[in-house]
């Protein structure tokens, strides 16, 4: 039987590795954010003939002065064009929406169909900003509360701190699935110009659900066995219990990694971004649920508790 | 005794998922019983997935008391819905949102194909309010302070140019540049003849008693409203017998406390735009100029005889987008609910503000801060491609199910497709607007679900690893299984919660559908799964 705990110090430095090149890329690539959070407009036009190059598109628009302006074919026929509106125009003093310029864009491309159309002033995106960061950091804590709850009979047995080491356990574990994902994105952002948007901030906040749902199922069978066999080393009860499990955990995680792809690869342009975080952060997921969650409740341990 | 038990499980849940079945069917043929019934929920589709438009307004209640903001509020969105009905669209959505302190109006136009006409046409829906003057205020100690500093500046600016008068500079051209009199300025300061009685005594007791004629006043004159100048150009006594004065002055205006405390801004009266019945162009019966008459519902009758009673014989202020429109002054309190706009109107300014106002006038105004609009083509490839990834991933599952847990995995297959059923008679009945973030929720849901499965799979495994009967080993598996799988599902659902509190449109749906997702898979899997297990095996 495989010992998932005496490996433990390679478990450790895998993670550190990654959590390290994730916050490097944050710090120095960081993060780019979507017309969502900042505000801004995204227009997706589609010419039935006739389809002018990027280079025309961006001269025929030069006359708006529109700021910070691309220019993405997003197939043969049509094109993805983000921009942001001058704020300081009369008519739209929020810098979001400016109806006649948007008409005048429209007309001078030569009135193509307008696939999707976009445009979110900057007050609503700073707030839909705040609004994801606030999710995610109550999630964290309502997540580490519940497990603290949870686990509530190990601390009458094993002393006052045992839960609050599961909830910290699942805590950490939590901390890592983010912090990757958001590396992750930071990378691909800096070197493929993908944007973070509020269906990333979603994919994160279900990543911590899938993961948290793992880290307990690796918790339930340890807290079992605990109870069942107290006499026992904690490193090869948690040990025992990670084998218990894993085939859940793996069939559980593939199952859905599946239904993702299939997203992924069927499901369209627009969610595309958003099935990749998730796969991503399930896997990563997975990954910590087993090895690191499990691992963390041997750390800082005296040596009676658990050799 | 035991069996019977289980299959009358079985025989529910037969009938819940032919039910959910009937529900879910497009169109329910006339030969069932209650077809109409089944045939009625409809499947909502959000904007993404049917093409449509979103407009997010936000809406200025700076002006607005607290208490009253939320009533202001719904008013708008009733406006904006008759507006929006006027136009066509089939299931038109307005909700009001609280975002911080500030309020916004989402507007959702499904399949709206003049997306321009309509922003423009919602754009021109006129703001209207009945404002009062507000009471006069106690002045801080610095306001009064900085008057104060105004005025002694405004004496030696008056100081300065009586001196510039007095050793010979030409009184008209400096009337001209200097005076703060608009109405005599460009004259030179002329005020024309006039008698005694029609200007502020202390004016009057200068150029009728102290100077002669073409003499400058040697001192400034200070006034109500201000430092004056006075030149007294001549004198007459006019066919009646009066004597009469023609003068200039240049007039160095100054603050008075007084004035300063009444300055305060129109204030709220609750009568808007939102009270409003009906309008029309009369004629005023003495003048014969046109009119834009209004009418207002009950409530804004009642409100309109209490402002108009407080108000007599001071003015009440009607204001059209913003700008003062026409401020009478009331007479007497009118309790018909009936009110009149009287002005400078031609009788097409009359009549397109009184088509304007009928179509609905709004009681806050309301700005375009957001939009999106996702063309039809968009919406349908969208809907189509994420079916067919629903249903991949769906397959997908089952497949790996099957060959993970062969007839287990059978059993899950048919679990899941009542799962399946169930969940969307869920979202026909509640109504849930399926979006892309809601398909994507529910593929999701489908693994948490499996989930609860595998969990409870592994778990008899376990137990017959022990050495227990399959059917013990199915008991005490569920009965063990329950704790993980309570606990898992319990933290999803407490991110379900954060995501429809805190998320805005896409997020939300997403939230909810998963959480929907999420409690619909725990019954299924220790109830349906369950049943199935023991149906296969007997004791």
């Amino acid at each position: 039987m495989f010992n998932y705990t005496s490996h433990r110090n390679i478990f450790f430095s895998v993670s550190i590795a990654l959590v390290t090149v994730s916050i490097l890329s944050l710090i120095f690539f960081g993060l780019k954010p979507g017309i969502d959070f900042i505000g801004g407009t995204m227009m997706e036009i589609g010419y039935e003939t006739g389809t002018p190059t990027n280079q025309e598109i961006k001269d025929k628009l030069a006359q708006f002065n529109l700021k910070e302006l691309s220019v993405q074919s997003s197939s043969e026929k049509s094109f993805i064009l983000r921009f942001s509106i001058e704020s300081s125009s009369e008519i739209s003093n929020e810098g979001g929406v400016d109806e006649t310029v948007h008409q005048n864009i429209l007309e001078s491309l030569g009135n193509p169909e307008e696939i999707r159309f976009e445009s979110i002033g900057p007050t609503i995106g700073r707030e839909l900003a705040k609004n994801a960061k606030w999710s995610v950091f109550l999630s964290l804590i309502a997540i580490t509360v519940y497990i603290v709850l949870a686990f509530k009979k190990l601390g009458k047995i094993f002393g006052h701190g045992e839960s609050w080491r599961y909830g910290a356990g699942a805590l950490i574990a939590l901390a890592h699935d983010v912090i990757i994902m958001l590396g992750f994105f930071s990378l691909l952002g800096h070197f493929k110009g993908v944007e973070i948007n509020s269906a990333f901030i979603t994919a994160i906040l279900i990543v911590m659900g899938y993961s948290v749902n793992d880290t307990i199922v690796v918790y339930d069978r340890i807290r079992e066995n605990l109870l069942t066999y107290r006499f026992k080393e904690l490193n090869q009860v948690i040990s025992v219990s990670v084998t218990e499990t894993i085939v859940r955990s793996l069939n559980t995680s593939l199952t859905t990694i599946f239904a993702l792809l299939a997203i992924y690869l069927f499901g369209g342009e627009s969610i595309r971004n958003f099935s990749l975080a998730m796969i991503v952060g399930i896997g990563i997921g997975t990954w910590s649920s087993i090895v690191i969650a499990s691992n963390f409740l041997l750390l800082g341990r005296k040596k009676e508790v658990g050799k | 005794m035991r069996r019977n038990k289980i299959w009358t499980i079985f025989i529910g849940i037969v009938v819940i998922t032919g039910v959910c079945f009937l529900i879910d069917y497009p169109t329910v043929p006339d030969w069932v019983p209650g077809y109409k019934w089944f045939s009625k929920p409809k499947i909502h589709l959000g904007l993404d997935l049917q093409g449509g438009t979103q407009l997010v307004y936000q809406t200025d209640t700076t002006n607005i008391p607290d208490n009253q903001r939320t009533d202001a509020i719904e008013g708008a969105r009733d406006v904006i819905e008759r507006r929006v009905n006027v136009f066509g669209v089939s299931e038109p959505l307005i909700q009001t949102a609280e975002a911080g302190d500030e309020w916004r109006l989402i507007v959702e136009l499904p399949g709206i194909k003049d997306v321009h006409s309509a922003i423009e046409m919602i754009g021109e829906t006129p703001i209207l309010e009945f404002k009062e003057q507000a009471a006069a205020r106690v002045l801080t100690d610095e306001e009064k302070t900085a008057i104060n500093n105004y005025n002694k500046k405004a004496e030696e600016r008056a100081q300065d140019i009586l001196n510039q008068c007095l050793t010979g500079g030409d009184f008209s051209q400096l009337a001209k540049e200097y005076s703060e009199d608009q109405g005599s300025k460009e004259q030179g300061g002329d005020l024309g003849w006039f008698s005694k009685g029609s200007m502020v005594p202390e004016f009057e007791n200068v150029v009728f008693n102290t100077l002669k004629k073409g003499e400058i006043s040697p001192t400034l004159v200070k006034t109500v409203y201000g430092y004056h100048i006075i030149k007294k150009d001549d004198e007459r006594v006019n066919n009646e017998g009066t004597a009469e004065v023609r003068a200039s002055h240049i007039l160095i205006a100054v603050e008075s406390e007084e004035l300063v405390s009444k300055l305060t801004e129109w204030q709220y009266t609750g009568l808007t735009g939102k009270q409003l019945k009906s309008s029309f162009v009369s004629f005023n019966s003495q003048t014969n100029e046109p009119e834009v008459s209004l009418e207002f519902d009950d409530e804004g009758a009642k409100l309109f005889a209490e402002i108009t009673k407080r108000n007599i014989n001071k003015p009440v202020a009607i204001f059209l987008d913003n700008e003062p429109l026409s401020i009478p002054e009331v007479k007497e309190e009118i309790s018909g609910g009936k009110a009149v706009i009287s002005g400078k109107f031609n009788l097409k300014e009359a009549k397109d503000l009184s088509e304007r106002l009928s179509a609905g006038a709004l009681p806050v105004p309301i700005k375009l801060v957001s939009q999106q609009n996702i063309g039809p083509s968009l919406g349908k490839i969208s809907m189509q491609k994420s079916l067919i990834a629903g249903i991949i991933g769906f397959l997908v599952v089952i497949i790996y199910m099957i060959f993970f847990y062969r007839l287990r995995g059978v059993l899950v297959g048919v679990a899941l497709m009542v799962y399946a059923l169930i969940l969307m008679s869920l979202f026909k009945l509640i109504p849930v607007t399926l979006t892309l973030a809601g398909i994507a929720g529910f593929v999701l849901s489908l693994g948490m679900a499996v989930d609860a499965n595998v969990l409870i799979f592994e778990r008899i495994k376990d137990e017959e690893n022990l050495g227990k009967s399959k059917i013990n080993a199915i008991k005490d598996g569920f009965k063990n299984a329950w704790s993980a799988i309570r606990d898992s599902n319990g933290t999803t659902l407490i991110i379900c919660f954060i995501l429809y509190q805190f998320g805005t449109g896409l997020v939300r749906g997403f939230g909810l559908t998963l959480g929907l997702g999420v409690l619909v898979s725990m019954f299924t899997a220790i109830t349906v799964t369950k049943n199935f297990l023991e149906l296969i095996n007997k004791e």
